[in-house]
């Protein structure tokens, strides 16, 4: 009789760990298996399994396409846990608030040109309902998760996306002071509805919103609108920006690009699990032929209004859809 | 520095509601999961949270309070404190924990809820941090109990409770699943983030810190004081909901889902914290009772809230306020005899002592509760243990999934509410946990409580063994004893002897 069955024995650690043989890490200690609704697929709540929310889980989750015997087993590649979120971006906060501060003091804003200035008000501040969006769809991701390690994954990238919409929401501000009749702050959500520019976006991004089979909404969030929006919106207009004088944006773009990496890195670890096993690969393949199509006409959209970056689009479909290829996945 | 202050920007980071285009308001919010009372999307656009954080202060603030609750860990880790610990106070730490650290978790994905499908922007993004804050105390709460494991084997149910079908978990999720897990994301707010977090988080919270405080633990006083101050922020999430349903003529509809909360988040924490505080915590220690408890943190200042937000008492206040003298009492008499059942050990805990100060603090107890102890302790100092053990099986409230449970004594008034639905008989512990199963009973009247599935052949054979495997007992850890050995009959044999 192992240690584990014999309950006269102490535990080194959770007996649910113990199979591991090892001293398990502080984020396997506080991170893995902590959902109580996938016991029984067909009830996932004490409530009954007709109440509407009992229904969603059952439907858009439980019996989505997209399959796996022991999501419990996903473990975050970078194993982050609370604490080292915090450590890792106050840190990184700090850094933008030194940026912040330094291109504020020397007057930064009121250098920029008036046609760069027309670019931020109709390409950059409007961001804030694209980013915020995206913010909506990573909360879904951790409303539905199959297991905790992945909803600590989407709940970081949740929190990063509303980083990213308050640090934009201050940049609409700061613009506006230095620039006041410029249309800062205040004609952001006509550009956002109605500028041609934004309506390839606004398609995709209401689209994947509502793509609530949790798998189908990884892939589309994840895989496909998240990385064709960064790569439009952080580097083609980040690269812009260079080209116009604005340092500020330039770096700023890059800080943002560190959380797009990361969310990045755990899609990959979840796709690397979720090809393992059959079937799946034909599933995720399936949606990011149906997707990506979406994607490429936002980027066409977008990065032709971007001032002399004749190749923004090209480059922004390559990026994402190379990075769509590294995964395995049909491009 | 010449940064910009919060308040400068903060409104433009919540104004993100947009029309629609590409798909309907209706798809990308359906009311069964955003707003089933029907406001206008500009209605929810007045949503103004109280508490404001940006993320710069959010991550900041965070780091310094964590970096504070784990160096107290490192100590924790050094010290003996734990080898020495009274045992009933580790009762209150396994149930604590037991009850407590998954179910952070599941609020989890309630946060998202609200994130995703509120049509109230500044909801959307408190509830964001709210989520994270839930991750948070799970953490903690895992983390700490985990340090806990080489000592008692019973801290492994901080981890695997949730995972069982313990009749004790068994209520915590059918109450968590009902308030937060299987609700639109308004009423949420309402159900947790006001009733629950605003209401009664404080009871399990404070009343523990303190307790704790007063037994020398300052690694558990410390860690719930901490989470205790994002439970303060992310909570006020629930008044702007409320306020702006009064505002545009629901006010039936937050009353109500207030009532049913409240009550359920009651019996429910009730057991969490008053059978410790007036049982477990040995006499010595303890500061206040329950019941004052009650008054001072909860019954004073939630009154209080609820009038400021133009809501009115819940319709079974007179009932609530007699709960407050008699549920506890109840439970940790049916706890203690059925302790083979649950994973810690219930002290039984009421020597001639601790009977005088249970009389000075709920006049009555000796004549009620009181008589009893007294054939408990009877058969005790006559050397029956085995009678001390319940040989019939208990009524389970078809709501509260608690045994039904009544004063006992003289003015004994033990009774089941009943109701007869779709010909089955269901059966409650009070008219309260009877008129929230009215309000919607094909919502509940499918969940078999654990005396149910003994005769519907889900646990089988209904033998005591098989029904303690069932719950987990004998699996996850052995089930509980008296945690004191019953040495707080001694002074009651002293007593015989003079
Ligand atoms: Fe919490
Ligand atoms: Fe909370
Ligand atoms: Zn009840």
């Amino acid at each position: 009789m192992a240690d584990i069955d014999d309950l006269s024995k102490p535990l080194k650690t959770f007996s649910h760990l113990a199979k591991l043989k090892r001293r398990p890490s502080e984020y396997e200690i506080v991170s893995t298996n902590l959902i109580w609704s996938t016991e029984d697929p067909k009830r996932p709540w004490a409530m009954s399994p007709t109440v509407p929310l009992s229904k969603w889980y059952i439907q858009y989750r439980n019996e989505s396409p997209l399959k796996h015997p022991d999501w419990n087993a996903f473990r975050d590649p970078e194993q982050i846990v609370y604490r080292t979120y915090n450590m890792m971006q106050d840190g990184q906060e700090a850094y933008v608030d030194g940026l912040l501060n330094d291109h504020n003091r020397t007057e930064h804003d009121k250098g920029l040109s008036a046609s760069w200035l027309k670019t931020l008000v109709r390409l950059y501040t409007p961001g804030r309902y694209p980013i915020h969006a995206l913010q909506m769809g990573s909360a879904y991701l951790v409303q539905l998760a199959h297991a905790s390690t992945v909803e600590n994954c989407a709940m970081f990238q949740a929190a990063d996306q509303l980083r990213w919409l308050q640090r934009l929401a201050y940049r609409t501000k700061e613009l506006s002071k230095f620039h006041p009749n410029a249309g800062f702050g205040t004609t952001e959500r006509k550009a956002w509805e109605d500028d041609p520019a934004w309506q390839g976006f606004r398609e995709l991004i209401e689209k994947t919103l509502i793509a609530y089979d949790w798998g189908e909404h990884f892939v589309a969030l994840n895989l496909i609108t998240k990385p064709a929006f960064d790569e439009a919106f952080l580097r083609q207009l980040g690269a812009a920006a260079r080209n116009h004088g604005d340092t500020l944006f330039g770096l700023l773009s890059d800080a943002q690009l560190i959380d797009s990496e990361r969310s990045r890195r755990w899609s990959k670890a979840l796709i690397d699990f979720l090809v393992k096993v059959p079937g799946n690969q034909a599933v995720l393949d399936g949606w990011v032929k149906k997707w990506a199509p979406l994607a490429d006409k936002a980027i066409e959209a977008y990065c032709s209004a971007l001032p002399d970056s004749p190749d923004a689009a090209s480059s922004a479909k390559a990026a994402a859809r190379d990075w769509r290829k590294s995964l395995g996945l049909a491009a | 520095m010449a940064l910009l202050d919060r308040s400068e920007w903060y409104d433009v980071a919540r104004a993100t509601n947009w029309t629609p285009r590409y798909v309907t308001e209706t798809d990308l919010f359906p009311p069964d999961l955003s707003d089933p009372f029907g406001l206008p999307m500009t209605a929810w656009e007045a949503f103004d949270e109280p508490y404001k954080v940006s993320y710069r202060e959010y991550v900041k603030v965070q780091r310094e309070k964590d970096s504070n609750a784990y160096s107290v860990k490192a100590a924790l880790s050094r010290s003996k404190y734990y080898d020495s610990a009274d045992e009933g106070y580790l009762s209150l730490l396994k149930l604590h924990y037991g009850a407590v650290s998954l179910t952070e978790y599941q609020a989890c994905q309630a946060q998202g809820r609200m994130s995703r499908f509120s049509k109230a922007p500044g909801m959307r993004n408190t509830a964001t941090f709210g989520m994270m804050d839930e991750m948070r105390h799970t953490q903690l709460q895992l983390f700490f109990p985990h340090e806990l494991l080489a000592r008692d084997r019973q801290f492994d149910w901080a981890h695997e409770a949730a995972h069982t079908k313990n009749w004790a978990v068994l209520g915590g999720r059918h109450t968590m699943d009902d308030i937060m897990m299987t609700r639109d994301a308004i009423t949420t707010s309402i159900m947790l983030s006001f009733a629950f977090e605003t209401g009664l988080t404080n009871l399990q919270m404070v009343g523990l810190a303190s307790d704790s405080e007063a037994m020398g633990d300052f690694t558990f006083s410390n860690m719930i004081t901490s989470i205790q101050s994002d439970e303060a922020r992310h909570a006020q999430l629930g008044t702007p909901s409320i306020e702006i349903l009064i505002k545009n003529g629901k006010k039936a509809e937050a009353q109500k889902a207030l009532d049913i909360s409240f009550w359920r988040v009651w019996r429910l924490f009730a057991i969490l914290t008053g059978i410790p505080m007036d049982y477990y915590i040995p006499l010595k220690n303890r500061h206040m009772s329950f019941k004052e408890f009650m008054h001072e943190w909860v019954i004073k200042q939630f009154a209080r809230q609820l009038s400021d937000i133009g809501l009115e008492k819940p319709w079974y206040w007179d009932l609530f306020l007699d709960d407050i003298e008699n549920h506890h009492h109840c439970q940790q008499g049916g706890i203690w005899s059925w302790r083979p059942t649950v994973w810690w050990n219930p002290p039984g805990a009421v020597g001639p002592k601790e009977r005088a100060w249970l009389e000075q603090k709920y006049p009555g107890w000796n004549d009620s509760y009181g008589r009893y102890w007294d054939v408990i302790t009877g058969n005790l100092l006559d050397g029956h243990e085995e009678k001390t053990h319940p040989n019939c099986i208990p009524v389970i409230c078809n709501m509260c999934q608690i045994p039904v449970s009544n004063r006992p004594g003289p003015k004994w008034k033990a009774r089941v509410y009943q109701l007869d639905y779709q010909g089955k008989r269901f059966n409650f512990c009070t008219p309260v946990c009877k008129w929230i199963f009215e309000q919607e009973p094909e919502r509940y009247k499918d969940f078999e409580t654990i005396v149910d599935r003994m005769f519907s052949g889900v646990i089988d054979p209904p033998t005591l063994p098989q029904v303690l495997i069932y719950m987990g007992i004998g699996v996850v850890s052995n089930g509980g004893r008296d945690g004191y050995d019953y040495s707080w009959v001694d002074g009651h044999r002293k007593q015989a002897a003079e």
